[in-house]
């Protein structure tokens, strides 16, 4: 009797298990249900859209009270308008005299990084999510977390081949890891720059995109090149400059980490539309993601493929997809670092 | 119904492959089970092939004849390495041909399961599902762990541990078709064992001329943990005279370069797993793929887990063909109307 029992239970596991490898490969070849565990309505997320408002309401204040902008710690979850004026914190968080040179130095939109001829020596990869936070799922079962690990270290590995940065990242393995932790990573590793690499998902259009993500506003061409050629040979490192980071308030941050995302923005959408006429250029916007506004250093959130269209996810199965994207990140990255010498198209 | 499953038979060749990244098996239900080392070759040019007398090569006598040969191992740290056609290229030739090594008669349907490395699965399933899929009429993947676990019927409270050359996979069964969450790969593995047996020759013979191939040779002759008391001895040249080289001392080091991380991701599984099963888990561990043959590892781990409780490991006992095997099975089991959609 009890062996009969365990005989139709040990039947009903193996066609249990039967079934699931079924469906699995059913999945993998488009044919199965589409399986979404978690949907991001365009680019914001419901957690974010908490901190917007509340963030939105501080900045609000700010602007009507014509104060300074607001300590980093308090920017985390804020969206700065174009316009917003940006003037120099105390270490304290005192708003300090400006004066009306200086205000008029920082708002012609000079590159500082490059005016104190700061260099890059550390970049951090940060790839979204992981572990039990698979990020956006695609209808073949590809998850977002997986495509973002493998893009990083390729990308990773792109750098590190160029033989002059120190090239670090938040996760190097399938694991959860909290973006406060991701940020501390970054601040522990005195990062550099920060590039956090994610995939998008839309479920309302059938459309292929690309967006990046940053925190600061633009900044001039000519004054920047001046002031390169002034500063050059200059030994210092971005993250050696926090304290003047604290006296000119959020200013370089900000100003190169849109620079940041214009350059990503660029190789990623034209290197990408050149093999595939489909991709929308979304551009570069600012939004109020933690790991962006966590980080001391110019940051940027790029989405480098949209889950949520069958083509591209099919595509981003095979290796050379993925190698391309990161083959766009690391010209992106390039030509941030050497702007001016830029070459549009990615190297391979 | 043997008579059905028997006409099934004639129809349909069932097929299970193990894809390696060192090493490919092929199991037939025309019970012809073969093997190929993961390496393809095509000549470098007219001359190359006049030399070879074939426009590819596989496996040994491609790595016999490489210096003729644009050589290629697709699979790296189990997946198809970036390359990136030629990859591709390289993993169609090596199912076409392990196909033909089954012999399946013209108008056979061929049927395979293919187990590949579990972080294949993540990133690369539709890739390797394409580069597979030309060479059989339907087709299942599915990680090498898992196939190894379902042809030894360990489908339940049982933890898999797959040595390959590219990845260590592990796998806890547990009734059901494996999650991720089941599953883990970590990068110390065959391959890691040769880099450090190669670096730490290279420090102590540095005047010796050796190369991976010989390496991994070295390894697969020798490979132990712990002691054994035989001498390990091997020929290397030193400014071209060949010359005796005593190695045991590397060998040993060089294969317990991955135990830390073995012990550790282990631990890590069982601990991760429902409380009221893992004392079951840790008493039913195998061992499987090529790593399972170093000598003493089943033994070291049982003694490293020994602090947590009873266990019991045990090593399958054809590493070779344990996946293809598993795969063969499952597809075997697999009922006729889901290989229609696949």
């Amino acid at each position: 009797m009890m062996t009969g029992f365990f005989r139709k239970n040990e039947i009903k596991q193996k066609n249990d298990i039967l079934r699931g490898v079924y469906e699995e490969n059913l999945r993998i070849i488009g044919k199965g249900n589409a399986r979404i565990t978690r949907t991001r309505f365009f680019f914001l997320r419901k957690t974010f859209l908490t901190f917007l408002l509340a963030m939105s309401a501080l900045l609000l204040h700010g602007l009507f009270s014509n104060t300074t902008l607001s300590p980093e710690s308090q920017l985390t979850a804020s969206i700065i308008p174009q316009n917003m004026p940006v003037l120099p914190v105390s270490a304290t968080g005192e708003a300090l005299p400006a004066s009306s040179d200086y205000k008029a130095f920082i708002n012609q939109g000079v590159s500082l990084s490059r005016v104190f001829g700061l260099r890059v020596k550390t970049i951090m990869i940060d790839a979204g999510h992981g572990g039990v936070d698979s990020g956006t799922i695609g209808k073949m079962g590809t998850k977002e977390k997986d495509i973002s690990l493998d893009i990083a270290k390729r990308l990773k590995e792109r750098l590190l081949r160029t033989g002059h940065y120190r090239v670090l990242m938040t996760r190097e393995d399938d694991v959860a890891v909290a973006l406060n932790n991701r940020v501390e990573m970054a601040k522990a590793a005195r990062a550099d720059l920060f590039i956090s690499v994610h995939l998008n998902y839309i479920p309302s259009k059938p459309i292929n995109i690309i967006e990046t993500y940053y925190f600061g506003p633009t900044s001039d061409d000519k004054i920047r090149e001046l002031a390169k050629q002034e500063n050059a040979g200059s030994e210092y490192g971005l993250s050696d400059f926090k304290e003047m980071i604290g006296k000119i308030g959020e200013t370089m941050k900000l100003q190169e980490s849109r620079e940041f995302a214009a350059s990503i923005q660029k190789s990623l959408f034209a290197n990408t539309s050149m093999h595939n006429g489909n991709v929308h250029d979304f551009g570069i916007k600012r939004a109020p993601f933690v790991v962006l506004l966590g980080v001391d250093v110019p940051a940027v959130l790029a989405e480098v493929s949209c889950l949520s269209n069958g083509q591209e996810e099919k595509e981003l199965s095979t290796e050379g997809h993925r190698e391309n994207i990161a083959r766009y990140l690391e010209a992106g990255i390039m030509d941030y670092l050497n702007k001016g010498d830029f070459s549009h198209e990615a190297k391979r | 119904m043997k008579q059905k499953d028997e006409q099934k038979q004639d129809k349909s060749l069932f097929v299970g492959i193990d894809l390696g990244t060192s090493r490919s098996s092929i199991s037939a239900g025309n019970n012809t089970r073969e093997w190929i080392e993961s390496y393809v070759g095509w000549p470098k040019d007219f001359i190359a092939q006049q030399v070879v007398g074939k426009p590819v090569l596989f496996g040994g006598e491609a790595l016999e004849n490489r210096l003729s040969l644009d050589l290629c191992r697709p699979l790296e740290r189990g997946i198809i390495k970036a390359g990136i056609e030629k990859s591709d290229e390289a993993v169609k030739e090596i199912i076409k041909y392990l196909i033909g090594l089954a012999k399946p008669g013209s108008d056979q349907k061929i049927h395979a399961v293919v187990g590949v490395p579990a972080d294949s699965l993540k990133v690369n399933k539709l890739a390797i599902r394409s580069a597979v899929s030309d060479n059989v009429n339907s087709l299942m993947v599915v990680s090498e762990p898992f196939a190894v676990a379902y042809g030894m019927n360990l489908l339940n409270n049982a933890l898999v541990i797959d040595i390959g050359a590219g990845t260590t996979d592990f796998c806890i069964m547990h009734g059901t078709i494996p999650s991720e969450e089941d599953q883990k790969t970590i990068l110390t593995a065959g391959d890691y064992i040769d880099e450090q047996l190669f670096s730490y020759l290279s420090e102590k013979y540095p005047n010796s001329k050796f190369n991976k191939n010989m390496v991994r040779q070295f390894k697969e002759q020798f490979s132990f943990v712990r002691d054994v008391t035989e001498d390990m001895q091997v020929v290397i040249p030193v400014n071209g005279k060949p010359v005796m080289h005593d190695i045991k001392n590397e060998i040993r080091r060089a294969c317990e370069s991955i135990l830390p991380a073995l012990v550790e991701t282990t631990t890590e599984m069982i601990a991760r797993f429902d409380p009221e099963f893992q004392i079951r888990i840790k008493n039913n561990i195998v061992l499987a793929g090529g790593g399972s043959l170093i000598r003493g590892i089943a033994e070291y781990l049982q003694d490293a887990l020994k602090e947590y409780g009873t266990c019991k490991v045990t090593c399958v006992s054809d590493p070779l063909f344990a996946g293809s095997d598993g795969a063969l099975k499952l597809a075997q089991d697999m009922p006729e109307k889901y290989w229609e959609q696949l």
